[in-house]
């Protein structure tokens, strides 16, 4: 395939991958207000679980046995790929069940985190989030058994028999998955249920004071946008086939989501819709020039994009707060405008 | 003398103690909990480096321009993202946010630094450590000696500044009610930028001394980022006191937790150290979340 088209594929990709994620974030504090900032664990829990139980079930599933999983992985992953490059079904039963099962784990990590987490005012929340973040790291790093420890793992590939138009295929896959996740999330927003918890994130003593369990509330939403984390983490990992702890770092899977949502507009499904495309296609853009920079500058060039990268949000957090599209008043699936004093925006509701 | 482990775990307890009194500093002003807090931490152990390898002077003599430049960094941070971010009624996730983004841009910077380093001066600068350049005093560690003293010091003119000056009653008032207190004729932007420089002042301090007792490099810091808010939240986010109470239980405990659990266990559980500050504080907020949160709810609104 010529270059330039595998690079579309790939930007592709990268843009349907954060999409979801951002989306999650959308849902959890642009509609609920929780600051997750340990976006990362939710995303490493769903690719961990892709690394460690895909290639265990494939092989139980095609009956190679006898090897150390984890010490001969690449030659177990080598001989579940040479079967699954001729077999379209075999793949399909491996990838369902992991997919499934990564979601799964990302709700119950989302469930678990929401204990400490729900009852708490947002600086607290904050905090034991990150922390939570942090923690998931140290056990991939040391806890081989799981993914690799350091090393890290390589994940069967179920679009194996697509040959050459491997990668192709699986950005139209991931991005037909971002393309539901995006429906929902967006409808989400146009429901009752949206406005329930815009509700909570604004006041939340006012919420309460309607009837609304702020902290049941909460919780569904840290299971449901975990879950579409996980989601997120568990296509990448069959998307670059592979999984190594020290890819799921804070930089790139909470600093980053949070920066293309606030760009775009916390509370929009347009505005991440539009930050994550403008972000992901500066990311794609700048690790193509990168390296020609590096004789200008006497320290790695990673360095300067990060100082970049944090310069960016501060300047995006003082001059447009609310993104490119800051949020509108909502009108909610077959209801009228009630209030027309207040705001501008059209009606957009489905 | 001092059986090494329980040197260790107060020495450790200590430097938390200062990390975690400066955190607390700029939360009870600001109410920001400031997650470029242990970048500071890392600047000031990269100032010790510079000072002892660049300039081949003894380390200790660098803890002042620790203080000055973990400060100017911090108020840095409170100049050029937290009082414009406020100014524009940004909200307090946003202002979690810059600080984050701080955090990432700090990263940035010490790397940077550290590569500089290494190409010009042919210095170790990553994963360094100076213990070869410290004292004994009374077959103690110097580093040990120096960090309670500083601690010490440190937490009483703390003390002082705020009780006895009339400084310390501008920011106290600043603390209670901001609109108020500028009314009255404190000028509340200067409280700001001095309490975030002593915050950032401490975090470097301690940062300085963190090289002598383990290897450091530009991303050590974050692993005690976990243990900074930890023993912060212990020590209620509210007081002095608390914060330096609260970086001692913590600190000793983490060590002397994690070599009971070794005696147990064995080895394998060393790098999982830093889930014990997680769950310290897990169970801190699930079981009492009101007896902290509850202190700080007249503050609540009154944010930076």
């Amino acid at each position: 395939m010529i270059p330039e088209l595998l690079f579309l594929f790939d930007l592709m990709a990268m843009f349907a991958i954060y999409l979801i994620l951002n989306l999650s974030l959308c849902l959890e504090f642009g509609y609920g207000g929780i600051p997750d900032f340990g976006k990362v664990l939710f995303v490493a829990g769903g690719a961990f679980v892709v690394g460690g139980f895909t290639g265990r079930f494939a092989s139980w599933l095609m009956g190679i046995i006898g090897y150390d999983y984890i010490r001969s992985n690449a030659l177990v992953i080598f001989m579940i790929n040479t079967r699954l490059s001729s077999d379209v079904w075999t793949s399909l039963v491996i990838f369902v069940p992991s997919i499934l099962f990564a979601v799964v784990a990302g709700g119950l990590l989302g469930y678990l985190a929401s204990f400490p987490a729900i009852r708490l005012r947002e600086d607290y929340l904050g905090m034991t989030l990150l922390s939570m973040g942090e923690v998931a790291k140290v056990i991939a790093h040391n806890y081989p058994d799981l993914v690799g420890g350091s090393l890290g793992v390589q994940v069967p590939d179920p679009l194996a028999w697509a040959g050459e138009w491997r990668f192709a295929l699986a950005s139209v896959v991931i991005l037909a998955f971002a393309g539901l996740v995006w429906l929902y999330v967006d409808k989400v927003g146009h429901s009752p249920l949206g406005r329930t918890l815009r509700a909570i994130r604004d006041n939340e003593t006012t919420a309460e004071s309607l009837g609304k369990n702020v902290s049941d509330y909460r919780m569904r939403t840290l299971v449901v946008s975990s879950a579409i984390a996980a989601l997120c983490g568990g296509l990448y990992a069959f998307y670059t086939c592979g999984v190594v702890a020290t890819t799921y770092s804070r930089m790139w899977w909470t600093f980053w989501p949070w920066l293309m949502v606030m760009l775009g507009g916390a509370s929009s499904s347009k505005g991440v819709l539009v930050g994550t495309l403008i972000s992901t296609s500066t990311i794609k853009l700048i690790n193509v020039f990168k390296d020609s920079l590096q004789p200008f500058i006497p320290f790695d060039v990673v360095w300067a994009e990060s100082m970049l990268i944090g310069a960016t949000m501060i300047l995006v957090l003082i001059k447009r707060p609310g993104g490119i599209f800051p949020e509108e008043p909502q009108v909610t699936s077959g209801m009228l405008r009630t209030n027309q004093t207040n705001g501008t925006g059209e009606s957009k509701g489905s | 003398m001092l059986d090494p482990l329980v040197r260790d775990a107060l020495l450790y307890g200590n430097l938390l103690s200062l990390m975690s009194l400066g955190l607390t500093l700029t939360y009870i002003t600001s109410k920001v909990p400031n997650f470029a807090h242990s970048s500071f931490v890392t600047i000031g152990a990269y100032v010790s480096l510079a000072i002892a390898s660049v300039l081949g002077m003894n380390p200790y003599v660098g803890l002042p321009f620790a203080f000055l430049i973990g400060g100017l960094a911090s108020v840095a941070v409170y100049a050029f993202a937290m009082k414009p971010i406020a100014k524009r009624g940004g909200s307090l996730v946003h202002l979690m946010m810059a600080t984050l983004a701080a955090e990432v841009v700090f990263s940035g910077i010490l790397n940077a630094f550290a590569d500089y380093l290494r190409e010009s001066f042919k210095v170790y600068s990553r994963a360094f450590t100076l213990r070869d350049l410290d004292f004994t005093f009374l077959d103690l560690p110097g580093v040990f000696v120096v960090s309670y003293l500083l601690c010490g010091v440190l937490f009483v003119s703390l003390f002082l500044i705020l009780t006895k000056t009339r400084f310390g009653v501008a920011m106290r008032a600043t603390v209670e009610n901001p609109p108020l207190a500028s009314v009255l004729g404190v000028n509340t932007d200067l409280v700001y930028t001095v309490s975030w420089f002593i915050s950032g002042g401490l975090a470097g301090v301690s940062g300085a001394l963190l090289p002598f007792w383990i290897q450091t490099s530009p991303n050590t810091a974050d692993v005690y980022l976990l243990s900074i808010f930890c023993a912060s939240v212990l020590g209620g986010l509210g007081s002095f006191a608390g914060a330096i109470a609260g970086g001692l239980v913590l600190g000793v405990g983490e060590i002397l937790i994690t070599s009971f659990l070794v005696g147990v266990f064995g080895y394998w559980v060393v790098p999982y150290r830093p889930a014990i500050p997680l769950i310290v504080m897990s169970l801190i907020l699930l079981l009492m979340p009101e007896g902290i949160v509850g202190k700080l709810q007249g503050q609540a609104k009154r944010r930076a």
